[in-house]
């Protein structure tokens, strides 16, 4: 069965096609893997000539014009914010400059306090299809959606080109078109946060998406303690009760934005979750496993 | 921390991605023929110690890729060895791991030709752990009459693997492939169609994150694909026959042979019976992980000392499908059709040798039903 394995995003990604020709899903899996790279180049905050490069150099100054696909990401994160009580918040990343995960040090104290002071999405300014960011040094990523956005881009645009049977896996966050040709569901084995070799336990799924957050995407530790690359933007601090959320939902994007918000409402994400009426499997901070299946 | 209140917080996570522009199924550009479906799938699944029950409702919309049901077939990549086994995992999903350098790029170019096609496409990409680079050309060519299609590709790639676990250090991997095909209309009432893959690779080829997978570095794939559609002008009927040969140096041999008949009858009502028959010897390394995924490789008794694999696509089995549609057109616009299928998996159905004993029997039944709406 023909599958493509590509690098994007910072991933190793994957489109896997069944019940084509090898030539078919050649051409179907080029078009998936343009329009991640579209995504990529368009919204990447590396690079100097994206979008929210270019909204971030404006920040204290001008007001920057988007266009539609951008606005729709900001409403998007609009509704994030407001669904999460403001703890999914993509102004949060400038808390990234206070923690460095390759020095092993926790950082300063005052440091942190002050790039709390940049975070805030209520604060960003919009105007018809203007958008400011008020204050000099503030910044916002799509890096909390931007892998579920295009893997579901990418998976339904092979499905309105005639895919029937595949998946689009990028970095671990998967959007199923379809099931096998013969019917049979695809087995998404669930990477175990603490072995990287070993997994922590499998579903089968035919459509539908499947997203994974976990703290051991980056960390360090520092006196035996875990701390990870998941920030609360209140308290700039990272959290620590779930290893990993692991979230099944009809779309990528909505799958990793719920799993995100679990992790990063803490013990509070088993009732959150049940109350979502999603599946999820969550590993705690003990090895312990929570699940619902639907 | 605060307690925020999110009594609706899923549901409106969901209709704000709804909102997003092309996430949900749909057809983007409008088609000369397209048609949507609603269908309702019933799933079972069966296995020792693992019983699975879907159903699932679903709406399609269908772009068909090219009026006709024919296109030219080959291939620029490898052909994967299909044949998985539900207990093992296809895919990982996991937090992704970031690095902060990176470069990835490709390229394509499509010319168009009134009898042809010429397609160069070139990519590459680097991370700390890996470089990828590849490059291949594709054509194809028509006879005047069109009766005619030749298509042939070249490709290569060069890979550059340092797995973060220091499994290896500076490993690489090279990989040419060459493809042909034809496509003939045979008589008005016959097209043939044959394609050839080869593709020849050295290098690196375990997968480092696995335990115990050591596979030879040299590794020779062919595959040829013959097709056959065949219209019975008396009965009405239209016959696909095909079947497929996939050999490799690492052993592995793998038959398909697939037909299904097209019988329209009175009244807008046409029958699909179907059989596919698939085969696979395992690779010489191949072994059983069994229903310990911590079992410890018996090189020996693999057959080829110092090579090991558990991935279960180089495993040994046999599986049949049968199938069986019925269809009736409502009208010019409207179509039902009820689907039943039938797929059997086991070690033990391995044609012209034996299987891998480890592979639990598997067996899957798949009821659909269809509605719908052509335009």
């Amino acid at each position: 069965m023909p599958a493509f394995a590509f690098r994007a995003m910072a991933s190793s990604c994957e489109v896997r096609l069944d019940g084509l020709d090898a030539h078919q899903a050649a051409q179907l899996a080029q078009l998936a893997i343009a329009e991640v790279r579209r995504i990529e180049q368009k919204y990447s905050r590396y690079r100097s000539d994206s979008v929210v490069a270019r909204i971030n150099a404006q920040a204290g100054a001008e007001a920057v014009e988007c266009d539609a696909e951008t606005l729709s990401l900001l409403d998007y994160a609009h509704a994030l914010h407001q669904a999460s009580g403001g703890l999914f918040d993509i102004t949060s990343g400038v808390l990234r400059r206070a923690w460095d995960f390759g020095a092993g040090r926790l950082p300063d104290a005052r440091r942190l306090d002050e790039l709390r002071r940049l975070v805030g999405w209520e604060r960003v300014e919009r105007l018809g299809a203007h958008v400011r960011l008020p204050q000099v040094d503030m910044e916002i990523d799509f890096g909390g959606f931007g892998k579920e956005y295009a893997a579901d881009r990418a998976a339904a645009l092979l499905a309105a080109q005639g895919a029937r049977h595949g998946y689009v896996n990028l970095g671990g966050d998967l959007r199923i078109i379809g099931p096998r040709a013969d019917g049979r569901a695809w087995t998404i084995g669930i990477q175990d946060p603490r072995r990287p070799d070993r997994l922590a336990a499998g579903i089968d799924i035919g459509s539908g998406a499947l997203a994974t957050s976990g703290d051991y995407e980056r960390f360090m530790e520092v006196d035996g303690k875990r701390y990870c690359h998941i920030l609360d933007p209140k308290s700039g601090m990272p959290v620590s009760h779930w290893q990993s959320v692991s979230v099944l939902g009809p779309l990528a994007v909505a799958a990793g934005s719920c799993s995100t918000i679990a992790m990063l409402l803490q013990e509070d994400a088993i009732a959150y979750l049940d109350q979502a009426g999603v599946a999820y499997l969550a590993i705690d901070c003990t090895g312990q496993m929570y699940r619902r299946d639907l | 921390m605060t307690h925020p209140k999110h009594p609706t917080g899923a549901q409106a996570i969901l209709a704000a991605a709804l909102l997003l522009p092309g996430v949900a199924v749909q057809a983007e550009n409008a088609p000369e023929h397209a048609s949507m479906s609603v269908r309702y799938l019933d799933y079972r699944q069966s296995q020792p110690g693992l019983d699975l029950k879907v159903h699932a409702p679903a709406l399609e919309v269908e772009v068909p890729l090219a009026a006709g049901a024919w296109s030219v077939a080959g291939t620029l990549t490898a052909d994967d060895v299909s044949g998985a086994s539900p207990r093992y995992h296809t895919a990982v999903s996991g937090a992704s791991h970031m690095h902060d350098e990176r470069k990835a790029g490709t390229l394509a170019a499509t010319r168009y030709f009134e009898r042809a096609s010429v397609s160069v496409s070139a990519a590459y990409s680097t991370e700390h752990d890996y470089i990828s680079r590849a490059l291949g050309v594709t054509g194809s060519l028509s006879s005047p009459d069109n009766n005619t299609t030749w298509s042939f590709g070249v490709g290569g790639s060069d890979d550059r693997i340092d797995p973060v676990n220091h499994i290896v250090v500076g490993e690489t991997r090279q990989s040419v492939n060459v493809m042909a095909g034809i496509t003939q209309v045979l008589t008005p009432r016959d097209i043939g169609q044959l394609t050839l893959t080869a593709t020849h690779g050295h290098g690196y080829f375990s997968d480092p994150y696995k335990l115990f997978d050591t596979r030879p570095r040299e590794r020779n794939q062919y595959t040829l694909l013959a097709r056959w559609n065949h219209h019975h002008e008396a009965l009405g009927g239209t016959s696909r026959v095909s079947y497929r040969y996939y050999g490799d140096s690492f052993g592995v041999r793998a038959h398909t042979f697939g037909g299904e008949y097209v019988q329209p009858l009175a009244s807008g009502w046409s029958v699909t019976p179907s059989a596919r028959i698939y085969t696979q010897r395992a690779a010489r390394f191949y072994f059983d992980p069994g229903a310990d995924p911590d079992a410890f490789p018996d090189a020996v008794s693999s057959g080829a000392p110092g090579y090991a694999s558990p991935d279960q696509r180089l495993s040994g089995f046999g599986a049949v499908t049968l199938g069986l549609k019925v269809a009736r057109q409502l009208g010019p616009d409207w179509l039902v059709d009820l689907k039943v299928e039938h797929y059997r998996q086991r070690g033990s159905w391995r044609l012209f040798g034996d299987g891998s004993p480890g592979l639990a029997p598997l067996s899957a039944s798949i009821v659909q039903l269809g509605l719908t709406r052509q335009w």
